[in-house]
């Protein structure tokens, strides 16, 4: 692996910054360098080969472009960002806008986006601050001269019983890029964070993304992750209950584009006792397009009381797509409640085959089965015109698919 | 208006139909019955137009219209209804949203605007009284959780909610209290018009006691053996197959 042309970048990103940061920049880039992207011989890499990313030449200083307002959600504030560049006339939040330090270490990965990475979301709410309304990070990826390489780092801290919704989206025009985000969370006593993610990237862009949380005593982060759209994406959640009483819920809703591959890796630590931990993820896999999900839950000893839960449920819609579904459990206490699940099935050719009998057309039959399906993850995404716009998207919404193949049943 | 002539069907290769007639006029009831593996049930499904069903000789019309080579969704949307032997648990789809989209796909079929949702919700509050099916049922899962009994009411529901033409009914009288057959006998005769026939496939006498059949069939070995009124359907149950069988 030669990436000498990420070293050029480098070169060229650190001229550009203040002399203070080169040293720790540097440090973070040589980490990168000596591990390299991660390949399958890494465990947590088994089913995702970065190695190609390798031979790749991505720009770290892409040029800005575009905002697409019909993303742009009424009701919410918003940052909004184009080739990581803070676009300042459509962020109604901008003061939210912060460098965030680098704290996050981990595998090279999480390096490289340490050793470029430049400001994103800087959330910081007092005790019982609450937001009023949700907070949309908008990250837009615009097609340039070159390739685009574009890292961010996020970071969200709240307070003593602080309430906060963020909306991390991702949306792209067509052009190979490279995506990176760290997001590193802190929830302090009976704080509650509502975090969702929704990517409908282009499928030529690569995204790697990666939130770290670490819960206090009754401290509550729920997220919803949708996937659809981008070529290669590995999401990893870190997530650790530090203290009695914290809940995590995690859902996700994967649709990988055709080709694509939609790599899902969670870790959640329980290290203290009494807490609670859910996962509900859904695949809707076709087309020749591989989903992972491996979910690692780690119980310490002495965190008894535990109670989680882990759901996986896939459904392959053609004989060329793939999924790989795997719990990992690691239990060092004894009196817990651990449950996991996994699935992969078809669509019900009976349920399909009773509603044609009733008049709906097989293509609209489909599409009600999916969208029950997929319903139980998307309705968790408490911003209907979001959830909307994600059904349409992703071929969920009902009413619309009735529209048009009913009407062309109508000759 | 349903015609059926000389019909031949397989399933999974072994021959059930070997040239069956039929023909059923509007505003007549017919009933058809016969012996396990007479091919009842296969009669319904091929009319439906279900997967798995090869047609392999003979014709069916419905008003003139060559039948065999429509979807099963469009026979719906000609007005044939077929009331399954095992309805199917459709959990995440509720029967509301199932009722609508098969209430609209007809209308669209013919030309007709969707229905109001307001209008719509009023039309499936009154036809469930008749069965006596609690509305707030509807908004579950298309049967999920449904006693047996409800299942079937439901498909009786969903009869009385989309007004078939045709309604050929799979054995709904199978597996039901003395109760819920009359609730469902009630819903096959609120339909009963001189626009509209019904099929009624049935092993036993007993659903003919509340349907009266203008026509009884026997079916045996793929074929109708005997034809006659209602008082054929109360022979076989003194008698019955096994005297049309050696005939």
């Amino acid at each position: 692996m030669s990436l000498a042309a990420y070293t050029e970048g480098f070169e060229q990103f650190a001229a550009g910054l203040p002399a203070g940061q080169r040293s720790a920049r540097r440090e973070h880039y040589e980490r990168f360098l000596k591990a390299g992207f991660p390949t399958p011989k890494i465990e947590e890499w088994h089913y995702t080969d970065l190695a190609p990313l390798g031979e790749r030449r991505f720009s770290p200083a892409a040029e800005g472009g575009a905002v697409p307002t019909a993303a742009l959600l009424a009701g919410a504030d918003r940052l909004v960002y184009v080739n990581g560049k803070l676009d300042q006339a459509h962020s109604t939040a901008a003061a939210r806008h912060g460098e965030n330090p680098l704290l996050t270490d981990g595998d090279s990965v999480t390096a490289l986006n340490a050793a470029f990475a430049t400001g994103g979301l800087s959330l910081r709410l007092s005790r019982n601050e609450r937001l009023p309304r949700p907070l949309q990070v908008l990250t837009v990826g615009v097609a340039g001269n070159a390739p685009a390489m574009v890292h961010q780092r996020h970071r969200i801290e709240l307070g003593e019983n602080a309430e906060a919704t963020v909306l991390f989206q991702f949306l792209g025009q067509g052009a190979e890029r490279l995506t990176s985000h760290v997001v590193e969370v802190e929830l302090a006593p009976g704080a509650r964070l509502t975090l969702y993610r929704v990517q409908d990237e282009h499928a030529d862009a690569t995204l790697l993304t990666r939130i770290d949380a670490t819960l206090r005593r009754d401290s509550r982060l729920e997220t919803v992750a949708v996937d659809c759209g981008a070529g290669l994406v590995r999401h990893d959640f870190n997530v650790a209950l530090a203290e009695p009483g914290a809940e995590v819920a995690l859902a996700g809703l994967y649709q990988p584009a055709p080709g694509g591959h939609v790599d899902n890796q969670t870790r959640i630590v329980h290290a203290a006792p009494h807490c609670r931990s859910r996962e509900q993820f859904k695949g809707i896999i076709d087309a020749k397009a591989k989903a992972i999900f491996v979910g690692k839950v780690i119980v310490q000893p002495g965190a008894q009381k535990t109670d989680s839960e882990q759901r996986v449920a896939n459904l392959l819609l053609s004989r060329k797509a793939e999924v790989n579904a795997k719990p990992e459990l690691e239990i060092y206490a004894d009196d817990v409640k651990c449950a996991h699940g996994a699935t992969v099935g078809q669509l019900d050719d009976k349920a399909l085959e009773y509603l044609r009998s009733r008049g709906i057309a097989a293509d609209a039959a489909r599409a009600l089965l999916l969208r029950a399906f997929g319903a139980e993850v998307l309705d968790q995404l408490a911003i209907p015109a979001l959830r909307d716009r994600l059904a349409v998207r992703m071929g969920l919404a009902v009413e619309d698919i009735f529209e048009e193949t009913v009407g062309e049943t109508a000759e | 208006m349903l015609e059926v002539k000389g019909l031949h069907a397989r399933v999974e290769g072994k021959d059930i139909l070997k040239g069956l007639d039929l023909t059923v006029r509007a505003g007549e009831v017919h009933a058809i019955m016969g012996p396990n593996g007479s091919g009842k049930s296969t009669t319904a499904h091929v009319l439906a137009g279900r997967e798995g069903y090869e047609v392999t000789a003979g014709s069916v019309l419905f008003d003139g219209k060559n039948l065999l080579e429509l979807e099963p969704e469009k026979r719906a949307c000609e007005g044939i209804f077929l009331g399954f032997q095992y309805p199917v648990e459709i959990p995440g789809v509720s029967n509301l949203t199932l009722l609508k989209a098969a209430l609209n796909a007809r209308r669209k079929y013919r030309g007709q605007p969707e229905i109001e949702a307001t209008d719509f919700l009023a039309w499936v509050r009154d036809r469930a009284k008749l069965v006596k099916i609690d509305p707030k049922m509807l908004s579950r899962g298309v049967n999920e959780g449904f006693s047996g009994g409800e299942k079937k009411r439901n498909e009786i529901l969903q009869m009385l909610i989309l007004e078939p033409r045709l309604m050929i009914l799979d054995e709904t009288d199978s597996g039901l209290d003395i109760d819920a057959l009359k609730i469902v006998a009630d819903g096959i005769n609120a339909l009963r018009s001189p626009e509209r026939a019904t099929i009624l496939v049935t092993h036993y006498q007993r659903l003919l006691d509340y349907v009266q059949p203008d026509y009884v069939h026997v079916l045996a070995g793929g074929r109708m053996v005997r034809s006659g009124g209602p008082e054929l359907a109360r022979e076989l149950e003194e008698k019955g197959y096994g005297w049309l069988e050696a005939a």
